[in-house]
């Protein structure tokens, strides 16, 4: 039970968009908190209220019912977003500004003082791995650049929070270790981050706890280490001079013969420990054993078909 | 004040950078440099003509300039998506507007400068009489004009979409512009109830005529500047509509959903 007061509070959130008869409610009732120093993945299939949710909570649309709180203010007001840094889901910005005149007009409306941007800004740029593009102008950015520069002003005032909408989206696999860096630097400095990412690995490796939401409803919300159970699927790589020799306990499992190495998946752990000892005992040579977990990733897509069979059901 | 400092120059510096007040200036200059070109009237009656066609191609260049500049800013906002990390500053919408608000008029008044510039270049060339008091009477109750169609275009925008904002901002100039002459032309012919319509148009839409020195300042030679208290009251006239339709548009946009 946490007894910190939560720096998002939502409490049954219901989002609805349209009039009449194309009234289509988006979220349906969720509550959570965030709590400060937490860094939380928001996680769904596309059309299951993220990008919604986040919306309601920067004051961009309003709750239909229910109430969203941000440091103790309402949603939306300039007070709750003073100390928030924001990453929309698609990021465009103004093509005939310079990269440099962007970060001043966003770290400018965030308050930060000249000096502070002239020391601030280089830094980002430098960060993200901009450095040089400082006067480009935008529309010569690539997709990937923008969003490296929607970082940027996301954090350029160091925010308590941060909502991104769509981390990584637009992100190659060296802007994506980056942003990884970013952010854990951010964690370890104490800020709570709150993201939707369809990158489960990433929401794996950076969150600690996680929320599932799914068709406007949260399936799900637990820390990530609770959802990554082991799978009890251990595999031996070895290779053996006389395959003659390869012992009951192994035979029983599924071999494959990799040419010069073997590979055995044991489901069993007290069978993964006999074939050890007794691959050793016959002279073959053990290359790697690993264990399988359970990934955000198969907990996810178990959850969404689960979700989907009950929706057949009823 | 300084978010709506900085929004607002984001505005000129788009507004600069796309060059389209540059081509608009150059395409009046043309406009201009060709009724310079005609002689039919003598020296002096084509130095009053050429201040005449100047100040009218001007004036509708400006606002139309203006009412494109102002219409866009929303609609653009909202179709780029740049308005999403804007808002999730701390800025409130009000001050968003009032930036954006700004920005256009920044822009609209160096337009202005620009065709100041060339109309005091091409006046001089013309050896016409040049009055500095009407002249910068003129220029500020322009601009006053061009703040009304400003917010006219803001609200506009906010409810049609961009084309169709910009086409009635035009129509509405255009009628702004020549409304005042019909209706004392129709008043004596129409009923009762036609008179309270005609008064009602009357009133709800700005006569910006009123705002216009045009004709005074081709005929400086004989007309002094306006009395301090008539600015006055044309600066308040005017300042009731901007507010009015600047209200407007913020009560459309306070709780739109982006």
């Amino acid at each position: 039970m946490e007894t910190r007061d939560p720096i998002v509070d939502v409490k049954n959130l219901v989002v609805e968009y349209g009039k009449g008869a194309t009234r289509v409610r988006a979220v349906n009732g969720i509550s959570f908190q965030i709590f400060p120093g937490e860094c939380v993945g928001f996680v769904g299939a596309n059309g299951a209220g993220k990008s919604t949710t986040i919306k309601t909570l920067m004051g961009f649309i309003f709750p239909t019912s229910g109430s969203v709180r941000i440091f103790g203010a309402e949603a939306g007001t300039v007070e709750s977003r003073r100390r928030i840094g924001y990453l929309p889901e698609v990021a465009l910005y103004y093509p005939f500004m310079k990269g440099r005149e962007l970060l001043e007009l966003y770290g400018g409306l965030h308050g930060l003082s000249g000096a502070e941007l002239r020391q601030r800004i280089p830094e980002l740029f430098e960060e993200l791995g901009l450095k040089g593009k400082e006067e480009v102008l935008l529309r010569n950015y690539s997709k990937g650049m923008q969003q490296r520069l929607g970082i940027a002003q996301a954090i350029i005032a160091d925010p308590e929070l941060l909502i991104f909408d769509e981390l990584s989206s637009g992100l190659d696999p060296v802007g994506r270790y980056d942003l990884r860096r970013v952010l854990q630097k951010l964690k370890e400095r104490g800020r709570t981050i709150f993201f939707s990412s369809h990158e489960l690995t990433e929401v794996e490796n950076l969150c600690d706890r996680v929320i599932i939401i799914h068709k406007g409803h949260i399936i799900t919300q637990a820390p990530v280490q609770e959802l990554l159970k082991p799978l009890n699927i251990f595999e031996i790589i070895f290779s053996i001079a006389d395959p003659s020799k390869l012992p009951e306990v192994v035979k029983k499992h599924t071999v494959e013969n990799t040419g010069e190495t073997y590979r055995v998946t044991i489901r069993d752990v007290a069978d993964y420990a006999r074939a050890v000892t007794e691959l050793v005992a016959v002279g073959a040579q053990i290359l790697s054993t690993t264990s399988k977990s359970q990934s955000l990733e198969d907990f996810f897509i178990s959850l969404i078909q689960e979700a989907r069979r009950e929706e057949e059901r009823k | 004040m300084r978010a709506a400092w900085l929004i607002a120059r984001s505005v000129l510096v788009e507004a600069v950078r796309r060059k389209e007040i540059y081509a608009i200036v150059l395409v009046s200059c043309l406009v201009i440099a060709g009724v310079m070109s005609i002689d039919f009237f003598g020296l002096r009656g084509l130095s009053k003509f050429y201040c005449e066609v100047s100040l009218a191609v001007m004036s509708t260049a400006a606002a139309l300039t203006t009412i494109v500049l102002a219409a866009r800013q929303l609609p653009r906002e909202f179709e780029a998506r740049t308005i999403y990390p804007l808002l999730a500053k701390p800025v409130s919408r009000a001050t968003f507007m009032a930036g954006k608000l700004l920005g256009v008029m920044l822009a609209a008044a160096f337009c202005f400068a620009l065709f100041m510039a060339v109309y005091i270049g091409g006046a001089v060339y013309m050896g016409s009489h040049l009055s500095l008091g009407l002249l910068l009477q003129f220029v500020y109750l322009q601009l006053l004009a061009l703040l009304i169609l400003a917010t006219l275009a803001f609200w506009l925008s906010l409810w049609l979409n961009l084309d169709a904002a910009i086409t009635l901002g035009a129509v509405l100039y255009f009628a702004a512009s020549i409304i005042m002459t019909s209706v004392s032309y129709l008043y004596d012919y129409v009923s009762n109830a036609g008179k309270v319509v005609l008064k009602t148009i009357l009133y709800v839409v700005p006569q910006l005529r009123l705002l216009d020195l045009s004709e005074k300042v081709v005929h400086s030679d004989v007309w002094k500047p306006l009395g301090i208290s008539t600015i006055a009251a044309l600066t308040i006239y005017a300042a009731v509509y901007a507010t009015l339709y600047f209200a407007l548009a913020y009560l459309s946009f306070r709780r739109k959903p982006l």
